[in-house]
């Protein structure tokens, strides 16, 4: 510590520069592990990630994205009372929202239109991205018509469809999605199954999984299995892509984060190095006083392991302060830092860790020293 | 009886091509208790000797023992700790640590030692008080005199109360009056029993000696008792 404070240009060189070093690896993890965070939220607010539908050998309708067993054909349906199953997967903590739905194709006006019974309280939940004008629908004959359906039938609010004999109430119009959504006419999911004559019955299901970490194809599998002869998909392609992308960035990240641990660890050793030569008659008194080489070892090394923790302990500090000046600029500012008590520790850890392995040469050069070649005094 | 014992003690340092004998077959009994002086002009080995008995300098030849310890018989480890509980080193320049106070430049062979913190300190200071600066303690050595440095360093060296003293040129760069000083506390060590071996070039300083040894192209010239060693050459 005495040498510490005597040569306080060197230390705070040597701090500054782990410092430097240390806040940058801080700054790019956090900001990758922030960047992966809103990925998983986007992720979430994208809506289901799975996707149940009854087995079927034909192709007959896609709904978002999935090939839907014939809907407006003769096909199986699933059984509504089967979905208790779903509870039973050793995943189930994972499930955050099971939405059935029953499609069928209905008359309205002399025209064919696809009817969707939803869960009201799950499905626009799910559906976060849905802009709705009005609102969603309850209990009862009501619609929520979608774009492309509204225009075709000149629907408004409040209007009266008759479907099946039955008056619907129009209490939302959905704003254009540019999906199958615009095609739809939404209503409670016993209405929809009463109007279809599918009581009991469900066309599909999707399921929104909050997976960060958990892996969706075990879900799958299980899924599968207490739902025998239904066809189970995952909906991944989007969240890969988005996790390719980030894990790109990653990679980015741990290679800039290498290269300037190396660069600090370089002006470590030859900081140390330059230390030692200096203080090399010192290092002859030392040893002409009955120091052992490990004794002079550990002075180095401790010197060595101070300005490292301090170094870790204010480089952490930085990194965190760099993230969060950097955060709001990135993604329109939606991305939220959360503290990271590993990533603490570990910076401190490495930093010291860098230090030593760095000072160990310079230590071992030190205690190496032969006090008379080193005193030149005797 | 003998504490130091040289037995034919040759070093040649070698560099390239260049081979140069600094002692050749010194053969030295020091009893214990004794004051040595080693006189001898520049290059005659008095370093050199004083190096192979201060374990610092391995010999090219022959055998160094101290209170019956063969020194570089021992490991590179065991030196250190011979260094450390027989020998009392005071340096030419005193090289003392600027950084540390004198309190703490006199602790330093106390802190690789097992003594408690409480011990070392009041060994330090104890240690200070005999050498007369029981108030300049807490000062850096850049704010202390020559003498006071010096005497910071001959308390340093005495703190392990080791059986042999070696001093290269104590009174090197202080004025007579300080030199005065510090050759009065060594005779004080001495008369209290302490062995000393001492490197000097001042003449004046053999008053204070007991025994004395010339030396010349690493060969012992002379071996007087007392301070006496005759005619000095010019060369010195």
């Amino acid at each position: 510590m005495h040498n510490l404070r005597r040569r306080k240009g060197r230390a705070i060189f040597l701090v500054v520069g782990l410092l430097i070093g240390v806040a940058t690896v801080v700054t790019l993890l956090s900001l990758t592990d922030a960047l992966g965070m809103r990925a998983q939220h986007e992720l979430e607010k994208f809506g289901a990630n799975i996707i149940i539908t009854p087995h079927s050998e034909q192709m007959a309708l896609s709904y978002g994205g999935v090939q839907l067993a014939g809907v407006n054909l003769v096909a199986e349906e699933l059984q509504q009372s089967s979905l208790v199953n779903i509870d039973s997967i050793p995943n189930r903590r994972n499930i955050a929202m099971i939405a059935p739905k029953v499609l069928g194709a209905i008359d309205v006006k002399g025209q064919r239109a696809m009817l969707m019974g939803v869960d009201p309280e799950v499905e626009f939940k799910l559906k976060r991205w849905w802009s709705i004008a009005g609102r969603h629908v309850q209990q009862g004959p009501e619609l929520v018509v979608g774009d492309t359906v509204a225009r075709r039938f000149n629907l408004t609010m409040g209007d009266t469809l008759e479907i099946s004999g039955q008056n619907f109430t129009v209490v939302g119009l959905l704003d254009k999605t540019g999906s199958q959504d615009d095609h739809l006419l939404i209503t409670p999911l016993p209405v929809a199954q009463e109007v279809l004559g599918k009581q009991g019955l469900v066309s599909m299901v999707e399921i929104a999984a909050l997976c960060h970490d958990c892996p969706v194809a075990d879900m799958v599998n299980q899924l599968q299995q207490v739902l025998p002869g239904v066809d189970v998909q995952a909906v991944q392609q989007v969240v890969k892509t988005r996790m390719h992308a980030l894990g790109q960035f990653r990679l980015l990240a741990w290679g800039v984060a290498v290269t300037v641990v190396i660069i600090g660890a370089l002006l470590v050793f030859v900081t140390m190095m330059g230390a030692i030569s200096e203080r090399t008659r010192e290092i002859g008194i030392f040893r002409a006083i009955g120091y052992r080489r490990r004794h002079v070892l550990h002075l180095v090394l401790m010197e060595a392991a101070i300005v490292s923790a301090v170094a870790g302990v204010l480089g952490y500090l930085t990194g965190v302060l760099a993230t969060l000046t950097a955060l709001p600029l990135l993604d329109g500012g939606e991305i939220h830092w959360q503290w990271n008590p590993t990533l603490a520790v570990a910076a401190v850890f490495a930093a010291v860790l860098v230090g030593l392995l760095a000072s160990l040469q310079p230590a071992l050069r030190a205690s190496r020293l032969e006090p008379n070649e080193a005193l030149r005094a005797l | 009886m003998n504490l130091i014992n040289l037995k034919q003690v040759t070093k040649r340092y070698i560099n390239g091509a260049d081979c140069v004998t600094a002692l050749h077959e010194v053969s030295l009994n020091v009893d214990e208790g004794t004051f040595l002086g080693v006189m001898g002009p520049s290059g005659s080995g008095k370093s050199t000797l004083l190096s192979a008995l201060g374990g610092l300098t391995s010999p090219s030849s022959g055998t160094v023992n101290i209170d019956g310890i063969d020194v570089y018989g021992l490991s590179h480890e065991k030196q250190a700790d011979f260094r450390r509980e027989y020998l009392g080193f005071i340096f030419q320049s005193h090289n003392l640590i600027p950084y540390l106070n004198a309190l703490e430049n006199v602790m330093l062979p106390l802190v690789v030692t097992k003594l408690s913190s409480t011990e070392k300190r009041q060994r330090a200071s104890s240690m200070l008080e005999k050498v007369g600066l029981p108030d300049r303690m807490l000062h850096l050595p850049q704010q202390l005199s020559g003498g006071e440095q010096e005497r910071v360093a001959i308390a340093r060296s005495l703190v392990n109360n080791p059986p042999l003293l070696l001093a290269d040129e104590p009174t090197g760069s202080l004025d007579s009056a300080t030199s005065l000083q510090v050759m009065n506390l060594l005779a004080e060590l001495h008369q209290g029993g302490q062995t000393i071996v001492m490197v000097t070039h001042n003449r004046e300083n053999l008053e204070w000696v007991d025994r004395t040894v010339y030396l010349r192209d690493g060969l012992i010239e002379k071996d007087t008792i007392g301070g006496s060693i005759g005619t000095l050459p010019q060369a010195m």
